[in-house]
């Protein structure tokens, strides 16, 4: 479904993708393993539209291509970014983070339908739905970033560390509910950090080196390999 | 004379926050800082003035014309003058700067067509001029209209930014303008909006002070002033901020004006501000992360 080739980026002279290629099939779930500064949040905004790849790049979705396209226009292609950071609107309420999460003229007729899978998945978002977000903790924010990112009834969802800075418990249902969206039928592209959580859902998963796509495999045969032990699992060398 | 002063301060009041509204509308979505912004609603004012002097047209209909035209010029200023800057500005913060230069311009050749227009004569015409009694005062009819003109508008600027999704969407750009891209909204056409919408309501804000003040084709500058003060008194970017700091200004205005000396309303507007922002200095409503 979701087809990347050749996919280089520099900032300056700075080169933080390598003629990148990934493909992420309908309904999958593909991990992005990856040390700091491999270049995997540039990648995931590079497909967003978020920044413009180099000239000889092709994304391609859904057998339309997308390559360069504006991030509010990716969004009506049907991709939706969860960033880094989460990017929520502070100053604003869930109830208008959600129903601008189905701005997009894609998403607006089904809004309602929309609103209550999220609520059900995220039955605390309900409660607070008059809550301005930016007085919420980090896990909460988190459920609004992901709660506005399915508003916009996205084919594939993509996640940079949705883990990042949450507590274990916290991390522990984030991948539950990843794991209902995922069993909706949602292709999901998750970049993270926390990797046997993460493998844990997978179907396959990529190794991202200073760049470059080094190494490419299914998610089980990553939970034993000796070299995502060695890197990511804190295995004894 | 208690009431009395009351009411006036709050006419000129509501006319501060009506104004004021749209320059925290260009400012607050657009980051535009429009130092003409003052020329365009004086341009309202003339145009009100001429629809009443040569067509007969009253000003309230005047509004129907002037406040589409002040957001077509707005959406078409944007287009030729903006889109450019936007296109080079390496961040919002050096648009900022351009923006200022580029309508710091802008603001003569606005002054200079109206004062090879109009000259350089104090304007006005009689509408309305009938005294009316409230609360055991007597006061001109068109500046009770124009109290009204300035709630309405106020209002309905509120509900739109509120209650529709239109509206929350220009409040995201405000709010976040990296992440607004991500659900699907097109911030550059959300900023050309904003921009117009204010030079609507500056129009607006133009016809309503024609209404019950004298004008010049050089007095646009003192409105842009104002309507700053007012802005970051308020809090940059926000609505109800810049409609209580807007009364607050009328009020303080008209009281040292009545009670104790018509020659020390500006000192006194210098105050409160400077008083406004040692106590909080991102503003009455404003906050200061972002
Ligand atoms: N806006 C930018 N300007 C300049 N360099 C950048 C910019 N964004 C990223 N980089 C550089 O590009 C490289 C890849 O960054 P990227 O954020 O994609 O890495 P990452 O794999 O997501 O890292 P992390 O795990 O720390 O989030 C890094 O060396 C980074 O310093
Ligand atoms: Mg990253």
């Amino acid at each position: 479904m979701l087809e990347v080739a050749d996919l280089s980026l520099h900032y300056g002279r700075h080169v933080a993708l390598n003629r990148v290629s990934i493909r992420v099939g309908k309904g999958e779930t593909v991990v992005i393993l990856g040390a700091n500064g491999a270049g995997k949040s540039s990648l995931l905004k590079s497909i967003a539209g978020l920044t413009k790849p180099d000239e000889g790049a092709i994304v391609s979705f859904d057998r339309r291509v997308v390559t360069g396209m504006p991030a509010h226009q990716v969004v009506e292609a049907g991709i939706a970014l969860v960033p880094e950071g989460r990017g929520v609107f502070g100053d604003l309420t869930v109830e208008e983070n959600l129903a601008l999460g189905a701005y997009a003229r894609r998403a607006r007729a089904d809004a309602n339908d929309s609103r209550e899978f999220v609520y059900d998945l995220f039955p605390k978002l309900k409660e607070r739905r008059a809550q301005y977000v930016n007085t919420m903790s980090g896990g909460e924010q988190q459920m609004v970033a992901i709660g506005r990112a399915l508003m916009s009834k996205p084919q594939l969802l993509m996640l940079d560390e949705p883990s990042l800075g949450l507590a274990p418990l916290v991390v522990g249902e984030l991948f539950k509910s990843l794991g209902r969206i995922r069993e909706r039928g949602l292709a999901l592209l998750i970049v993270e950090q926390n990797v046997k959580m993460s493998l844990s859902i997978a179907d396959r998963g990529y190794l991202a080196e200073a760049g470059r796509i080094g190494g490419e495999n299914t998610a089980s045969a990553l939970m034993g390999d000796a070299a995502v032990q060695r890197a990511f699992l804190g295995a004894p060398r | 004379m208690l009431v009395a002063a009351l009411l006036s301060g709050l006419v000129l009041g509501g006319t501060y926050a009506l104004v004021a509204m749209g320059l925290t509308l260009q400012y607050g979505i657009a980051r535009i800082m429009n130092l003409a912004y003052g020329e365009m609603i004086i341009s309202a004012a003339f145009l009100a003035y001429v629809m009443f002097s040569t067509l007969g047209l009253n000003p309230v209909a005047g509004l129907l014309i002037a406040v589409p035209t002040g957001f077509a010029l707005g959406y078409v200023v944007y287009g030729a003058m903006m889109t450019p800057l936007v296109a080079r500005a390496r961040d919002r913060a050096s648009l900022e700067i351009d923006s200022i230069l580029a309508t710091f311009g802008l603001l003569f050749v606005f002054q200079g067509v109206m004062l090879v227009t109009f000259g350089a004569n104090f304007t006005s015409y009689s509408y309305l001029n009938d005294p009316v009694t409230i609360f055991g005062t007597t006061l001109a009819a068109n500046r009770v209209l124009a109290l009204i003109l300035a709630v309405v508008f106020g209002g309905g600027l509120y509900l739109l930014l509120t209650r529709t999704l239109w509206g929350t969407a220009l409040r995201a750009v405000a709010v976040n303008p990296g992440a607004a891209p991500l659900v699907g909204i097109d911030v550059n056409r959300a900023a050309r909006l904003a921009f117009a919408l204010g030079s609507g309501l500056a129009a607006a804000g133009g016809v309503v002070i024609s209404m019950y003040q004298t004008f010049t084709a050089t007095s646009g500058v003192v409105f842009t002033m104002k309507a700053l003060i007012v802005v970051i008194m308020g809090g940059v970017g926000n609505l109800i901020g810049a409609l209580s700091a807007g009364l607050i200004l009328g009020l303080v205005e008209t009281f040292v004006a009545t009670y104790i000396d018509p020659g020390l309303t500006l000192a006194a507007t210098y105050t409160i501000f400077l008083a406004v922002l040692l106590w909080r200095p991102a503003g009455l409503f404003g906050r200061l992360t972002r």
